[in-house]
């Protein structure tokens, strides 16, 4: 029986458990190219808290994962609560149309978001011309740096909001019949029936979402990548285009372990705090 | 609802009362076309601009093409080699499927058939892998790779792709297999099937729509990896497609966006066409999998 069980654990040994030991190994270690290593305790991790590149990718990732509750979920929720309530003919139409931008490869969402953002030739630039919008045309979103994060984010409003909208959808769906006829037999305006009813029953799948938003934030990195590489200067970096600059441009295999393993308990810290609060609110009613 | 619900997608989806709801929903229903509408715009858009000349494009770009050019179809497919990135990208997928669905799909039968304090703690052993980032791992799975020489290869990229969806579908395949009854299990050791048996003519069988839920999610997973592709994949042969895309956008950038434009809507078109053919599966397959933790 047990050896129905090896494949599996033989994978997760071999590419999971072997490397994340790994990882909190090599983030004491400064190491030159392969094979040196020197033990140097948390000096990795110290130096990274000085460093303002990483600083820069942690402000943002917090930053990010902020504005993504506050932003794409609720914008989610109004989507997926009037698909449900006018369910008609259009419904599945539009859910399909709400998750087609999900589905897309972060390569192609990064190559269209370029193709929007674009100075002189993108989308927003050439419509600007078309209406003689010379201070529209002339600015370059993705090269200025107050504004990089900001398209960045905005692609991503476009692309991952669908994922929320349909899981919102499929939660609201089982909420029976009958509790929204009475509510509407009660008189109950659709707002009254959205706040009372609607949005308790799903503050369950809402948490969820936050922490999803929240991990994925601190995991951000396929769409600065490739739009921006990180730039311009650090105003587009997160923790993964820090790591991936230390480790495999640099070749600084002990921070870049470093940033991993701060990615890893960041991620579990949030995933616990967000749950233990919104069980404590859970018992209280 | 119960898990198999979800899985065969009976009837969640009814139509709610037919209720007059008046001008109300005509205003609610415009506004949702409209931002549909500008979801799939940016999809859309790349076609006004990919049959002009770069002339034609820079003094009309909003304008209907005077004629239909191909040429920038064949510039943009010649720069991304876009037939060798699908090929290595079907690999990478089948191989992700070989080597997630059968190892989790035992661990799971085992979980759920099997309830003792030693298969509860491998079970969380399983989970901890689910909550762990790939990219904590990715230094040492490189370092890894280059030592064993699976570095710059597709088995090198499919194997541990495996390995980090492996603790997801084997939580899923394990509520799966609770929720069947176990009479089935009794009634089949009666006829007299071991325990191999009992688990390929019985129990898989009835496992399918967890199956097909595997199948369709790994499959997009692999599709659409970028990280894991970009630290071990370096020969430009082996890319797959995401990375020739992504090599294109700093290569080519935007400055001739007629090109630019075809090379979107080649690189697009697979993934759009499998959506079209499948998004009642893919849509419901993630709701399934979301729903499940």
């Amino acid at each position: 029986m047990f050896l129905c069980l090896l494949p599996a654990f033989f994978f997760l040994a071999v590419f999971l458990y072997y490397p994340i030991v790994e990882t909190f190994r090599i983030s004491t270690m400064r190491t030159a190219g392969l094979g040196q290593e020197l033990y140097v305790g948390f000096d990795n991790y110290a130096k990274l808290f000085a460093n303002d590149e990483f600083q820069a990718g942690l402000v943002h990732v917090f930053q990010w994962a902020f504005w993504s509750v506050i932003v794409q979920l609720p914008l989610a929720f109004a989507i997926a609560f009037a698909l449900t309530w006018y369910g008609n003919r259009l419904t599945g139409f539009l859910r399909a149309a709400f998750y087609l931008s999900n589905v897309l490869p972060s390569a192609i969402t990064a190559m269209l978001g370029k193709f929007i953002f674009a100075p002189n030739y993108g989308i927003v630039a050439s419509f600007a011309n078309l209406l003689h919008w010379k201070w529209l045309g002339g600015i370059d979103f993705l090269g200025d740096p107050k504004l990089a994060f900001w398209s960045i984010f905005a692609v991503a409003t476009w692309a991952y909001t669908g994922f929320p909208i349909i899981y919102l959808m499929a939660r609201i769906e089982q909420i029976p019949r009958d509790v929204r006829e009475a509510a509407m037999l009660d008189g109950a305006s659709p707002w009254r029936y959205a706040t009372r009813i609607v949005l308790p029953e799903t503050s369950y799948p809402l948490r969820i979402l936050a922490v999803l938003c929240t991990v994925g934030s601190l995991k951000l990195f396929d769409l600065p990548n490739m739009m921006t590489s990180g730039g311009p200067g650090n105003a587009t970096v997160t923790l993964g285009i820090t790591l991936y600059r230390h480790g495999f441009v640099n070749w600084n295999y002990g921070k870049a372990a470093a940033i991993g393993a701060i990615i890893f308990a960041l991620s579990l810290v949030f995933t616990v705090l967000q749950f233990s609060i919104g069980r404590k609110k859970g018992e209280g009613q | 609802m119960s898990d198999r619900s979800v899985l065969d997608g009976s009837p969640a989806r009814r139509r709610s009362p037919k209720v007059r709801h008046g001008a109300g929903e005509w205003i609610v229903m415009a506004i949702l076309v409209l931002m549909a509408l500008a979801v799939i715009l940016p999809l859309i858009l790349p076609f006004l601009f990919v049959f002009k000349t770069q002339l034609e494009f820079s003094y009309h770009p909003w304008a209907l093409p005077r004629q239909i050019r191909w040429i920038n179809f064949v510039e943009a497919w010649k720069a991304v080699r876009i037939d060798q990135g699908l090929v290595n990208t079907l690999i990478v997928c089948a191989g992700a499927i070989a080597f997630t669905i059968p190892p989790s799909a035992l661990a799971g039968y085992v979980f759920a058939r099997y309830r003792s304090r030693l298969t509860e703690i491998l079970y969380y052993a399983v989970l901890l892998g689910y909550f762990v980032p790939v990219q904590m791992v990715l230094v040492p799975l490189y370092r890894m790779e280059a030592a064993l020489g699976l570095s710059d290869t597709l088995h090198g990229l499919f194997l541990p792709m495996a390995a980090f969806g492996i603790p997801f579908w084997t939580m899923i395949y394990r509520s799966f297999f609770r929720s069947l009854p176990g009479e089935l299990v009794e009634a089949a050791r009666i006829d007299g099937a071991g325990h191999a048996g009992i688990f390929f003519r019985v129990m898989l069988p009835l496992a399918q729509p967890a199956t097909v839920l595997a199948v369709i999610l790994v499959f997009i997973g692999a599709w659409s990896d970028y990280l894991l592709s970009l630290i071990l994949l370096t020969n430009q042969e082996h890319f797959t497609m995401q990375l020739r895309v992504a090599s294109f956008l700093n290569a080519y950038g935007t400055d001739r966006m007629p090109r630019y434009a075809a090379a979107a809507i080649i690189s697009a078109a697979p993934t759009v066409i499998l959506y079209l053919l499948g998004n009642k599966w893919i849509i419901r397959g993630t709701i399934a999998g979301a729903v499940k933790e």
